[in-house]
């Protein structure tokens, strides 16, 4: 397993374009194609709290800011906090069966930080009613807002307003004879009310500023500093409303929240990954990661490399399915990767032309008399598909060259139960014994030749790289019409570092 | 239409502050940004943490923010990107090559509904509720000073020196250098948890005494600093005070903080510079540092007594405190507009950006004329 962690010798060329290591991958099996996290869209599942493993609903999330509402975390450490008992005497002290009052407090065991040493009372319930602190300035913050809303409000009824007039079907009589409401008011004689969104929204009061500074304490000059009351900037950043300078003004924040995230694949908007709901539940509901549908490739063994002779490599396959696929090498065609590539810019173009052309019909679609109801459907904006990204071109290139065997080789399915069983080894499966080296299961190593390009330099790392098609069986079509699973080719641009020269 | 207000003002809008070294994130309506977090990402393929304005390539920008975009998305606002408005505070001055990678990736590989942009320097003053200010922004990489005139930047006459906490850290490697205390090569985090725990913007009267080779000065108490676990330094009492001199020394074309600020001045309409005079605005996490405003204000009146400011005819200076932290006021002007209906009246669509390609700006003479945006985007303030 030290592929997980260590570097990487073996990188698939995902759809997009990047290099990934096949733990890395995922496989649409609608689209039949290779993903990587950088071309799925990623979506929140489900928040939780990883610490008190509780599931919360977004909207709950939403109103507690994503934090726990009973979880707290140390603001020295960031640690989680835990709650701790104190006992204070008894409740009765002349009744000697009465039970001890407890109180709580909060601690940090990795620190030692805890809430008695910032002067926050004990509490006499475990889950709390620990005090939180109010932004000193949210009054005026909000009287600000509330007004902004207002001005910004009233300039949206004005714009209305204006675009009503301006495409008014029917001439107003008052205005050619220049009698307007307010004047008609006034002449019967009652007074004049401004239309209420005429009404000008009330500015707020602006800060006025003073020619006083706060002037730099004298303590700074004298007092000796004892590092360890200072806060750290990442003491102070945990609390950004407040930014406590002195350790005796830290208080326990509340833990941030988790989520799951499901990852949805771009081109046919179905599910790559999905994570079941339990936040103790490690497991998925969907999961069409790469490792389960293609064929690994391991490095075995790599022969010496040296320039002007061909070096030969050992590489091992393995087939993750159900099914018995039949395994072609190909040349690495790179420059048809950016045929590719460019094909899809230039259909990326076309389907911006598409967006523009829907745009300008639109309005012509809706109907042009301003009174009549415009339709529900019409007016509901089309649906958008998710936007694709755009293909890169491969970046890594190759300085070796892979000598193509001429002929292929098949890769029984994988049975869990063939490692228990020694008798039948032999698969009756005719082999190129120039290719095929060694059989077991679904296990096929094979015997490959590199030629390293010309010019190349000693000490340096040495790539080489080859196509694989596979015979892919999709048993999704099947499923779906009880059909004959589907059997095609897929192809797979596969990347190995042979190391240096 | 006021019966689905409800219904669409729901999707609340995620308001960013990228800087150049801690990202504000939040929600709109929200008086205090939910975290300040460093604006770096892990890089996958070298296991290293990269900052974002160290990218090296546009496509390298590009994945930094990839990264970085979910990281905010998926580890602290915790809801699916798509089909959301976002709101960026950026400054006049963010690089066309930054903004327009942030908005593709917004755009094309997260699929928001709507970018608001603003301007920092503007919407820092909405939480003052003040038209007309002179706003000094001291971050991370530089110190920008931008004039504000009736709810209009003016944007000619900004100033910008590269002074800022990356000044101060390298100045007190410096002096670390000097004192030789065998203290070489600190790390950029040590450095600046030195500089946020131990210094301190000193008195304009030690500070020239400070200078002079031979003082007669009681120095400030050192400080043992442990790093690394085992290892004391000791920060002693000139460096805690020399540190943020670096803002304050002429450089050799004789420009400082305090004269950023006055040449902004110089270059405005002459009704206006007592007006800005009297409405200073300081912004940015630097800012915050004890004595720093109170050095300021003695600094520029000791300008004024030059001859290159004589005219400015400036008695005195007048100073705005804010209702918040100066390192997310920005942030906070950013989340007030997200919240009122300028969000949906000015942003910038999905549909207007994939017809366009790119993201309307002052400098681009094209949407200046198109005149759908630009003045549109600062005239903000009824």
């Amino acid at each position: 397993m030290s592929y997980i962690t260590g570097p990487e010798y073996v990188r698939y060329a995902c759809t997009c374009g990047l290099l990934k290591s096949l733990p890395n991958l995922y496989f649409c099996r609608h689209c039949s194609q290779l993903r990587c996290g950088f071309c799925v869209c990623p979506e929140v599942d489900s928040i939780f709290c990883g610490k008190c493993s509780e599931n919360i609903p977004s909207a709950e999330a939403k109103v507690k800011k994503n934090k726990c509402a009973n979880c707290l975390i140390c603001p020295s450490c960031q640690q989680d906090l835990s709650t701790r008992i104190a006992s204070k005497g008894v409740v009765n002290p002349d009744d000697s069966k009465s039970p001890a009052k407890k109180t709580y407090y909060l601690s940090c065991y990795f620190c030692g930080w805890n809430s008695r040493d910032v002067g926050i009372p004990d509490q006499t319930s475990p889950t709390g009613g620990w005090p939180e602190r109010e932004n000193v300035h949210s009054n005026r913050l909000q009287e600000l807002l509330d007004s902004y809303k207002q001005i910004m409000l009233s300039q949206k009824q004005q714009k209305e307003n204006d675009k009503k007039k301006k495409f008014g079907k029917f001439v107003s009589y008052t205005d050619r004879t220049g009698i307007t409401a307010s004047a008609l008011r006034k002449r019967i004689g009652i007074p004049d009310i401004p239309h209420a969104m005429l009404r000008k929204p009330k500015l707020p009061e602006s800060s006025t500023a003073t020619t006083e500074v706060e002037e730099l304490p004298d303590k700074f000059f004298t007092q000796e500093i004892d590092l360890l009351e200072v806060t750290t900037i990442e003491q102070r950043l945990l609390q950004p409303e407040s930014q406590p300078v002195t350790v005796d003004k830290l208080f326990p924040a509340h833990k941030q929240l988790s989520i799951k995230k499901s990852l949805r694949c771009r081109h046919c908007e179905r599910n790559v990954s999905k994570p079941e709901y339990n936040p103790n539940s490690i497991k998925f509901k969907i999961q069409l990661f790469a490792y389960y549908h293609i064929p690994e490739v391991r490095l075995v063994k790599v022969g010496d490399l040296k320039r002007g002779q061909p070096c030969e490599i050992i590489i091992k396959f393995t087939n993750p399915t159900q099914h018995q696929t039949t395994i072609t090498i190909l040349n690495l065609d790179l420059a048809e990767q950016e045929r590719y590539v460019e094909e899809q810019q230039m259909m990326d173009i076309s389907e911006n032309l598409e967006v523009l052309s829907l745009q300008f019909k639109q309005p012509t679609s809706l109907p042009s008399l301003p009174g009549s109801q415009p339709s529900s459907l019409l007016s509901l904006p089309p649906r958008q598909p998710h936007l694709t990204i755009k293909s890169r071109k491969i970046k890594q290139t190759v300085n070796s060259t892979v000598e193509i065997p001429q002929s292929v080789f098949i890769l029984p399915p994988r049975d869990d139960a063939a490692e228990y069983d020694d008798s039948n080894d032999t698969h009756n499966i005719e082999d190129d014994s120039n290719l095929v080296i060694w059989r077991k299961s679904n296990k096929v190593c094979i015997k490959l030749l590199v030629n390293i390009h010309e010019g190349e330099t000693i000490g340096e790392e040495v790539f080489c790289g080859f196509t694989m098609d596979h015979v892919y069986t999709n048993i999704i079509a099947a499923n779906f019409e009880n059909k004959q699973p589907q059997k095609l080719n897929h192809k797979v641009r596969i990347f190995l570092n042979l190391g240096k020269m | 239409m006021p019966i689905y207000e409800p219904l669409t003002s729901e999707k609340v809008a995620v308001v960013l502050d990228i800087g150049s070294a801690f990202t504000k994130f939040g929600f709109t309506s929200e008086f205090a940004p939910r975290n300040i977090i460093r604006s770096q990402v892990r890089c996958k393929n070298t296991n290293t943490i990269r900052r974002l304005y160290d990218f090296q390539s546009a496509e390298d920008l590009y994945d930094l923010l990839v990264e970085f975009i979910h990281t905010i998305f998926f580890k602290y606002a915790l809801i699916s990107p798509k089909d959301r408005p976002v709101v960026i505070v950026e400054s006049l001055l963010c690089p066309t090559l930054f903004r327009e990678s942030l908005a593709k990736v917004l755009f094309l590989q997260y699929e928001v509904s709507s970018i608001l942009v603003l301007p920092s320097h503007l919407v820092c003053l909405a939480s003052l509720a003040v038209d007309t200010a002179l706003v000094v922004d001291v971050g991370y990489k530089e110190a920008v000073v931008i004039p504000v005139g009736f709810g209009l930047p003016i944007v000619q006459t900004w100033q910008a020196l590269p002074l800022g906490g990356e000044a101060i850290h390298k100045n007190i490697q410096v002096l670390f250098n000097n004192t030789s205390t065998g203290a070489q090569n600190l790390s950029e985090e040590v450095l600046e948890d030195i500089k946020v725990r131990c210094c301190f913007v000193t008195k304009k009267s030690r500070a020239d005494q400070l200078a002079l080779p031979r003082s007669d000065l009681i120095p400030v108490p050192d400080i043992k600093y442990s790093h690394r676990g085992s290892q004391t330094l000791t920060v002693n009492g000139k460096i805690r005070e020399k540190a943020f001199e670096i803002l304050y020394e002429e450089d050799n074309d004789h420009f400082c903080l305090s004269t950023m600020i006055l040449d902004a001045m110089l270059l405005v309409d002459r009704d206006l510079r007592n007006i800005l005079a009297e409405n200073l605005v300081l912004t940015g996490g630097t800012c915050m540092t004890p004595g720093f405003k109170a050095r300021l204000k003695e600094e520029l009146l000791k300008q004024l007594s030059n001859d290159r400011y004589r005219k400015l005819n400036v008695k005195q200076f007048k100073f705005h405190s804010m209702p918040c932290k100066e390192n997310y006021a920005s942030w906070l002007g950013g989340a007030l507009y997200g919240a009122t209906e300028f969000l949906g009246m000015k942003s910038v669509t999905k549909e207007f950006y994939l017809k366009e390609k790119h993201l309307p700006d002052w400098i681009n003479l094209k949407d200046v004329e198109s005149a759908r945006f630009g003045s549109d985007v600062t005239s903000a303030r009824a």
